[in-house]
């Protein structure tokens, strides 16, 4: 029965060849157009560390004035001040703890005749590697050894490597930086969290740094921080000053693996802070978070709201793709109603008849998901030509397969609800009565 | 001319008619606010910067090697720049209007911790900051060179006057119609700091800051390793100058990098890239969804004049004139979208309120809505013209035809 | 008066010409009741079509009420069409989106009337035609005699100088046809001219004149209408 209702979808599609255009089209562009939304918003509220994302927290404690909250509600700063990142880090020794920040420094590639550049470089402790599965094409990262004694040891991205040691193992290599001689340790092997969690301070969809230096030997070199600094409280003096002042600027993340543990670290925070308060600081309540990956992309808003917009006029469109639809397919069944009431006549079922059409809608679904994927990819494209200049966007508008799937079932579903009330009304003409009169 | 015949006659057939009108609605209701969102773009793209965009450039120096001595590079450098012809004004600045990064600090009226302060954006540069930014000095004085300090990075120092933006002057004295010239505000708490100078406009370097307009020249020439210089030339020798100086200052001192060498105009298309991008993927939608409606109603309409082909040849046997014929179809269309258009407005009115309150949107000119409702009954009226015709050319002679 | 000239009427496809009147001649005088007869095929229905102006003639004159028809315009015809003939059909012809009431507002809505001018008129049409108690129904919810009373209604309610009716009773039984003739004599009795197309020789012989078609043309010799018609003077 399937291959019969198949056979007679197909034979109205071809007789009515406009009109099946018409909504194939109009279901065709709704799925581009949603989809294409669907996708930039599926890229970017990706998992970037599906395996570890609900083990991963950052730390916020909340230093902040007296007078007023870091942010409306209560909200506790996102980043901690130096001396807290360097106090947990050393007191909580019994758990896997990163602190870092985002700094930038010039390379003067091994070979002279090539100009120094600009790369961005993050400042951090060794267990950065480890905890955030971050992979090596060669060597490693460094240990807890070089941390202490303020080795100056670094690792390079792959695409650094390849520029400037043309892809080459660099291991042992060494490297000079603002005119500084490091050793390099490690090569990373390709690695894009997208969006990239462990900072989101600046742009959530920039490619990781370019290269990784231990915390204390920035600190000691007095890197610049290039991401957020915010402070509450004058502080006189030079950069010890700062280094001790209630700015917040470094990222503090823990790996937590169990509820055991997490309660622990819960305690422990709590100790500091109360500890703290002893010395006359946290003049807050005690209003200490650690919110997991997933957490901390929504508390920050990674989904631009632009998106979001966009994704929600976008199901509108395709709603009205759909009505358009619906009425296309209404104003089908309503002429054939003649054609209908002589099946039913000769015994066509009510089954039967609604089969028969859903399968036809069937039909229109999948082409128009078909040509959807062409909608959306073209929509990809246009998207990525307009953000011409923010290289992050090109890493937004990739399709991968759950995407090209998604938008046909979303194109066959879209089909058949929009053929739901045409179908009904086609299944209810009654055998005899359009025989009769003209 | 006939509307109730053509209304019963409609009310017969009701789902084709509200399937379209339901239609017309959505695409009201999208199209609304998309061109709501698309007008508040335009307006934020369109604030004026306070500068003289057109003939300013930009460029960063980031000296790379320890123990540079960064006072010197800088002045040589800045001697460097104004003296070639066609520059009008250079300075070194921590940043700029519409670069998105930059320093804010808050100025309160009375000294001490925990009293209110308000934030204002800061430019750390010198007494050549109003000739080289083209803004304007509407009240008191320009800095004079021994008013300019020195300072690290880490805002430890502080000079004793600022200049700062008219708006800047109203949100610190909301209440006195008096000069703010000559009034002590204090940073960090206690230390005072007295305007000297009240300049029209110079935004804020973030385009998204509510507060964009606040903003404070401060004397005080940081130390930092990075420095961004900003170039004022004459008007039209920009294009020339621009590559001299790059290459002038890269040659003078190999012990830094020049980059992000951009005209302020390149600086403005990167700042409002994405609301630039917002406005043409909405605009893109708008276009596609009218003409998605445009052609569901010729398509609807198509399939009415055949399904009525008989009705319509009575009608001429009957004695309407082309016309007429052709008005009827206009006439239907006419209430079909004014149901969806009425029905869209207030589902255009209902998305828009939650829009601004979901996404803190501007609520929409209230003359959006009228205009979209024109536009749409146009396109209806369009739409409808073709098959209107084509019904109209229907020979009154099928009415003898029996069957 | 009608009155038709040499009239010819071709259809032409791409490979086929058609030649559905030829040399056709016919006058009609005021207040007459003609039936027209012919075998089907013979140009019966494009006589109708012409003489209701519902198409263009292909050749010879037509004039109707001394004015030459030939040379109007598409919405001189549309008014000539509205003011001076009223229509029934075979098939009646109702519009079935529209209730009787509507129905027969038609063709006075194009006429340009005023409400309660239309209101009267299809009121009194709808009287004469015994159906004023059905003005709410649609067509669907009425008889087939019922229907063609509303057509005649209709086709009266603009108190045409002509009435054209196609087959009148050819969708009816015996009784409604009788009655709807019944119904056509008392209008002619009023003044209106009425032409009436039939293949049905027992219809024919109410009208007081026959003109028999054949091929195109009015025919010299029908004699079965002769025949038909004495019997009918009876």
């Amino acid at each position: 029965m399937f291959r019969y209702y198949l056979k007679l979808g197909l034979l109205s599609i071809r007789s009515n060849a406009a009109l099946s255009a018409l909504m194939v089209a109009a279901i065709g562009i709704g799925i581009g157009a949603c989809m294409t939304i669907v996708t930039i918003y599926h890229v970017m509220s990706g998992n970037p560390i599906p395996e570890k994302s609900s083990s991963l927290y950052v730390v916020q404690i909340d230093n902040w004035s007296p007078d007023e909250p870091y942010d409306e509600p209560n909200e506790p700063p996102p980043q901690s001040t130096y001396l807290d990142a360097t106090n947990l880090y050393s007191k909580g020794d019994e758990f896997r703890q990163v602190v870092s920040y985002k700094s930038s420094r010039v390379v003067q590639p091994p070979d002279a005749a090539e100009l120094p550049f600009e790369v961005s470089s993050r400042a951090t402790t060794f267990a950065f590697f480890p905890m955030f599965s971050v992979p090596f094409q060669y060597g490693s990262g460094w240990d807890t050894a070089a941390d202490t004694n303020q080795e100056r040891v670094v690792v390079l991205t792959q695409a650094l490597n390849e520029r400037l040691f043309g892809g080459e193992n660099s291991v042992g290599e060494q490297l000079s930086l603002n005119g500084e001689t490091y050793r390099i340790v490690g090569v990373l092997n390709e690695w894009l969290p997208t969006p990239k969690f462990y900072d989101l301070n600046n742009n959530y969809y920039e490619e990781p740094e370019e290269i990784y230096l231990p915390f204390s030997v920035a600190v000691a070199g007095e890197h610049d921080s290039v991401g957020n600094i915010n402070c509450w409280k004058p502080f006189e003096g030079g950069y010890d000053a700062f280094l001790a002042s209630e700015c917040v600027w470094v990222q503090t993340w823990v790996e937590l693996p169990t509820r055991d543990d997490k309660a622990r670290y819960e305690q422990f925070l709590a100790s500091y802070v109360e500890e703290q308060k002893t010395f006359g600081r946290f003049p807050r309540p005690l209003n200490n978070r650690l919110s997991d990956v997933l957490e901390w992309m929504d508390i920050n808003h990674v989904v631009d709201d632009d998106v979001s917009v966009l994704l929600g006029l976008a199901f509108l469109f395709l709603i009205v793709c759909l009505l358009n639809t619906a009425g296309l397919l209404l104003a089908k069944v309503m002429r054939r109603t003649k054609d209908i009431s002589l099946r039913r006549a000769l015994g066509a079922s009510k089954r039967t008849l609604f089969g028969q059409y859903i399968i036809e809608a069937g039909i229109i679904g999948v082409a128009g998901g078909v040509l959807g994927i062409a909608m959306t990819w073209l929509g990809l494209r246009g998207i990525e030509h307009i953000f011409t200049g923010m290289d992050f966007v090109q890493r937004l508008v990739v399709m991968d397969w759950s995407m090209v799937m998604l938008a046909v079932v979303l194109a066959l579903v879209s089909a058949i609800a929009a053929a739901l009330y045409p179908t009904w009304r086609a299944a209810n003409v009654t055998p005899a009565s359009q025989l009769r009169i003209q | 001319m006939e509307l109730g015949p053509i209304w019963r006659s409609l009310t017969r057939n009701k789902a084709g008619s509200v399937l379209i009108a339901l239609q017309i609605a959505v695409t009201l209701a999208i199209m609304v606010n998309a061109i709501a969102i698309m007008q508040e773009r335009a307006e934020q793209m369109g604030r004026p910067s306070g500068t003289d965009e057109a003939n300013i450039f930009t460029l960063s120096s980031t000296a790379f090697v320890p123990d540079t001595n960064i006072q010197s590079l800088i002045e040589e450098d800045l001697k460097l720049i104004r003296s070639q012809p066609g520059v009008v004004e250079a300075i070194a600045t921590n940043s700029f209007p519409l670069r998105q990064g930059g320093s804010a600090r808050g100025f309160q009226l009375e000294p001490g911790a925990g009293k209110e302060t308000l934030t204002g954006a800061v430019y750390y540069t010198d007494e050549h900051a109003i000739e080289a930014f083209g803004t304007h000095l509407v009240d008191g004085a320009n800095f004079a060179p021994n008013q300019v300090v020195w300072g690290g990075q880490n805002g430890d120092e502080w000079p004793a006057n600022i200049i700062i933006t008219e708006s800047f002057a109203k949100t610190l004295f909301p209440d006195t119609a008096e000069s703010a010239i000559g009034k002590t505000v204090f940073v960090d708490d206690t230390r005072p700091v007295q305007i000297i100078g009240i300049i029209d406009r110079l935004q804020a370097p973030w385009r998204n800051w509510g507060e964009i307009e606040n903003t404070v020249i401060v004397p005080l020439r940081q130390e930092g390793q990075q420095q961004w210089y900003l170039v004022r030339t004459e008007p039209g020798a920009q294009d020339r100058i621009m590559p001299e100086v790059e290459e002038l200052l890269a040659q003078s001192n190999k012990n830094r990098i020049i980059q992000s060498v951009r005209t302020m105009q390149e600086v403005r298309d990167r700042s409002y890239l994405s609301d630039n991008a917002m406005i043409k993927m909405l605009g893109f939608i708008v276009t596609l969804l009218i003409l998605i409606t445009g052609l569901g109603i010729v398509g609807l309409a198509s399939f009415n004049v055949s399904r009525r082909t008989r009705q319509i040849g009575i009608r001429r046997a009957l004695g309407a004139t082309r016309a007429q014929v052709i008005n009827y179809f206009r006439i239907e269309n006419l209430l079909i979208s004014g149901l969806g258009i009425a029905v869209g407005a207030v589902l255009a009115i209902a998305l828009n309120l939650f829009l601004v309150n979901a996404f803190s949107l501007t609520p929409m000119s209230w003359y959006v809505i009228p205009l979209a409702m024109l536009a749409m009954w146009v396109v209806g009226q369009i739409a409808v013209i073709g098959p209107a015709r084509r019904a109209s050319r229907i020979s009154p002679a099928i009415a003898t035809r029996s069957g | 008066m009608l009155k038709m000239t040499h009239v010819s009427k071709i259809y032409r496809t791409d490979t086929v010409e058609t030649h559905a009147l030829r040399e056709f001649s016919l006058t009609v005088d005021e207040g007459e009741f003609v039936s027209v007869t012919g075998p089907s095929g013979s140009g019966k229905t494009t006589f109708l079509n012409i003489a209701g102006l519902l198409e263009e003639l292909s050749g010879g004159t037509y004039e109707l009420d001394g004015r030459d028809i030939s040379s109007l315009t598409d919405s001189e015809r549309s008014k000539v069409r509205n003011e001076k003939i009223g229509f029934i059909f075979q098939s009646f012809n109702l519009i079935p989106e529209l209730n009787i009431f509507d129905n027969v507002d038609v063709p006075l809505r194009y006429r340009g009337f005023k409400a309660p001018e239309r209101q009267r008129r299809i009121e009194r049409g709808l009287e004469l035609v015994g159906l004023a108690s059905r003005m709410k129904h649609y067509p669907a919810q009425l008889s087939g005699g019922q229907q063609q009373r509303v057509a005649i209604a209709r086709a009266l309610a603009g108190e045409p100088r002509f009435l054209l009716a196609d087959e009148p009773t050819g969708n009816l039984d015996t009784e409604m046809a009788v009655s709807v003739l019944d119904l056509l004599d008392e209008i002619n009795a009023g003044g209106t001219t009425i032409i009436m197309v039939t293949h049905e020789l027992s219809l024919a012989k109410r009208a007081r004149r026959n003109i028999f078609v054949r091929d195109g043309r009015v025919s010299d010799r029908p004699p079965e209408i002769r025949l038909a018609a004495s019997a009918g003077q009876v």
